[in-house]
């Protein structure tokens, strides 16, 4: 299997060309449509408009816009992202016809942010108080979703209602774990694992815990972000500030 | 310690349909009850129950298998065509098997094998590619080797074969690539096919008027999980998957037999005696392949040969297994799509629960309800046990062209919503629950039932958990650091009884200390 996997993922880098052999044909796009619907649209949602992953029908692409570029990614994945590779599971022409549906959601109308990034930034950073839980480059804590790259791997409308519903769409790795120890003191934090029998997690202030189920009153997911809603906190220019900062989070910092 | 009950025939143990100490089918039986008469683990001594092996397989993807075990050796299949033969007593690799599957093999579902089937110590398996092969257990040479079907088109093959008689029957996958499913049975000492039946009603034949033109040379209705085998009434029942393509039935109205089903089948003809449809003109991918279970109820004080199944629609059945009429159906899990089952065997289905273009919310979830996970009947407290996700799900249609040997499954589901899962022990006489584990994370492994007193389950986070079969009480767990899929087993060596399951990449064996 590994040598398959190998040798398709050798065939469909040989096939790559630099622009897509398949044109602009809508019969290419709607067999790619099928494809997506099933494979990408868990991240990217049902009409490509982003979601956990980015926005495609803005016509503008993190790991480069030619044909090529939107075939690495997609038969190799993004290395360092949440992209994976599909190389080993579609021939050429089905990364291909992906490609050709992709190019044809395009509205070429990227939203525009509002807002100040270098307000934004002093307001995630100062006021908003994000660094006690998310890292930007080498700055803030690892306990929350590292926000280095969030501009290319969030749509904005994800971003904002990151921002002002946390509870919307928790990151995976990220959901909230509570511990009800037998002193009736309660520990909660976010789930490092959790099984049948026992959960580790991590509080607010970065420490680590571990409990076997035999040992507490009760151990359970909760279905809420550890992060609180930053509608109340910020102002909508404050807000608009802050977005404009973290969509321009593009992995260079 | 209890009386162990052991089969000192060395060397005849394959020949013994049910002999305590070895397991040499599928479902242990051909009733397929994976219910083992040993009991030295029971619900006193099972919380000394201790690793006594492991072997590495160091292969990758999911481990399906159900283990054989006879002549003091152990039988695995493995993912990508491996298999194994073991020492029951020490995990020791005697011979391996190995064959690289083809490319362009179209598999919904990872590269999967779920076991082999055995007869004279003569070891039967499916290949990826849809072929059906005969090995000497001894040495693990190829005796023969048949095609099922041409790969090409989308065919091909995961489930351990069912022995009946000098039959090899086996089943074949690939509904979600526009095949059409079928039964075949081949015979065990040359490999030749003596009969087929198709799962997907043709033209012209009887049940042909439930699918529109040519829609039911694409009809799907795999036949992926090892159906039983009933002596008394000499038919064997197998479960069938979904129609193709799976979430937009509209081109294919009608109720799409024999898909979504189970079909009961003369045993030496092939011919099929009876047919009972779960799911009519399915939309939702929900495959009636779960173990369709013969087993002698009483039913409101009428002694009845029942067959049960808990389907992934999320009813569980009990059917006549003599005529396949419905006799009781009751909801196992969170159902949106039916008002319950009518007596006349139609589920009385709510509007408005067909995937769209934009989604629409039902329950249970693509996976169900329970799948195709292994399930255990215990004569012993006369329960079920099963395992359900508790989940549902937002599922979508497209419009799709069909094309030869591609995927076909018009549209997706969204997998978002968070969702656990249960292990049932259910009463099959009512349909009610006697007990239930709640699980963290959706299940994914199969069931064992011990005259101890004990239900074995492995879970996905990888712990094996022993269960008082009557209480659902957890006596006994050990976290085997993988996820585990695969149903455990028992078996009994020298006075010895040993529970023994895949977990991640490796087999693990467990006994009582000496």
């Amino acid at each position: 299997m590994f040598r398959l996997t190998f040798l398709l993922l050798i065939a469909a880098a040989c096939r790559a060309q630099t622009n897509n052999p398949l044109g602009d044909d809508p019969k290419a796009a709607e067999t790619g449509r099928w494809t997506f619907r099933i494979l990408c649209a868990p991240c990217h949602g049902i009409h490509a408009e982003g979601g956990r992953g980015p926005d495609l029908t803005r016509g503008a692409y993190s790991a480069g816009d030619q044909d090529k570029d939107l075939y690495s990614a997609i038969a190799r994945g993004i290395p360092g992202s949440e992209m994976p590779a599909y190389g080993d599971r579609l021939d050429a022409d089905a990364v291909w016809r992906l490609v050709s549906y992709v190019r044809s959601l395009a509205r070429h109308d990227a939203e525009t942010v509002q807002g100040n990034a270098a307000a934004g930034e002093s307001a995630f950073w100062g006021k908003g108080g994000c660094g006690r839980c998310h890292r930007v480059g080498s700055k803030g804590s690892g306990i929350g979703p590292d926000l280095t790259r969030a501009g290319r791997q969030r749509s904005l409308q994800y971003i904002k209602a990151s921002v002002l519903t946390p509870d919307a769409d928790i990151t995976p790795g990220y959901g909230t774990v509570k511990v009800v120890l037998k002193d009736g003191k309660t520990i909660s934090g976010i789930e490092r694992s959790i099984d049948n029998f026992s959960v580790q997690l991590i509080d607010l202030n970065g420490r680590y815990f571990s409990f076997v189920r035999e040992d507490v009153t009760s151990m359970a997911r909760e279905p809420r972000s550890l992060m609180p809603s930053y509608e109340k906190v910020f102002t909508p220019g404050e807000l608009d500030d802050l977005l404009a900062y973290l969509v321009s989070l593009r992995g260079n910092r | 310690m209890k009386l162990l009950i052991l089969s000192v025939l060395a060397g005849s143990m394959a020949l013994a349909q049910n002999d305590p100490a070895s397991w040499t089918s599928y479902g242990k039986n051909s009733l397929g009850w994976r219910y083992s008469e040993l009991d030295q683990i029971n619900t006193k001594t099972v919380s000394k129950l201790a690793v006594q092996w492991m072997y590495q397989t160091n292969v990758p993807g999911k481990n399906e298998t159900t283990p054989l075990v006879f002549d003091r050796m152990m039988f695995v299949t493995g993912p990508n065509n491996f298999a194994w033969a073991l020492d029951a007593l020490t995990g020791r690799l005697i011979w391996s098997y190995k064959s690289a599957p083809q490319g362009g093999l179209n598999l919904c579902c990872g590269a999967v094998n779920r076991g082999f089937a055995v007869k004279n110590s003569r070891l039967f398996k499916v290949n990826l590619d849809g072929t059906l092969l005969a090995m000497d257990a001894t040495s693990g040479a190829v005796l023969w080797q048949t095609a099922m079907e041409d790969y090409k088109k989308g065919y091909t093959a995961t489930a351990a074969p069912l022995m009946v008689k000098n039959l090899v029957v086996s089943g074949m996958a690939g509904a979600e690539f526009g095949t059409r499913g079928f039964i075949d049975a081949y015979d065990a000492e040359t490999g030749k096919r003596v009969w087929r039946l198709y799962t997907v009603a043709g033209e012209g034949e009887p049940g042909g008027d439930t699918w529109s033109g040519e829609t039911w040379k694409r009809g799907g209705a795999s036949t992926w999980i090892t159906g039983t085998y009933d002596p008394n009434t000499n038919l064997i029942f197998w479960g069938t998957g979904n129609p193709g393509p799976d979430l937009n039935g509209e081109v294919r109205p009608g109720d799409n037999l024999y898909a979504c089903s189970v079909v009961a089948i003369d045993a030496d003809t092939g011919k099929l005696k009876w047919h009972y449809q779960f799911t009519p003109h399915d939309v939702h991918d929900w495959d009636a392949v779960a173990d369709p279970i013969p087993v002698d109820l009483t039913l409101n004080g009428n002694p009845v040969k029942a067959l049960i199944q808990a389907n992934r629609n999320g009813f569980f059945y009990v059917l006549d297994r003599t005529n396949g009429k419905l006799l009781n159906a009751k909801a196992y899990t969170k159902v949106t799509w039916a008002d319950g089952i009518a007596p006349n065997g139609r589920p009385i289905t709510i509007s408005g629960q067909d995937p769209t273009e934009e989604g629409n919310r039902t329950c249970p979830g693509m996976g169900g309800g329970h799948n195709w996970q292994a399930t255990a009947y215990s004569p012993q407290t006369g329960l079920y046990y099963f395992t359900s996700t508790e989940r549902c799900m937002l599922f979508y249609k497209t419009t799709q062209e069909f094309i030869e040997g591609q995927w076909y499954q018009a549209s997706t589901v969204g997998r978002n919503e968070p969702g656990g899962g249960r292990i049932l022990a259910l009463d099959p006489k009512t349909g009610s629950t006697a007990w239930q584990f709640d699980t963290i994370s959706p299940p994914t492994g199969g069931m064992l039932a011990t005259a101890g007193g004990l239900v074995f389950a492995g879970d996905a986070e990888g712990y094996l958990i022993a269960f008082d079969a009557k209480t659902g009480k957890v006596l006994w767990r050990f976290q085997a650091g993988g996820t585990i899929i695969a149903p455990p087993i028992s078996y009994a060596l020298d006075g010895r009884q040993y529970i023994a399951v895949a977990a991640g990449q490796t087999m693990v064996a467990f006994a009582l200390p000496k």
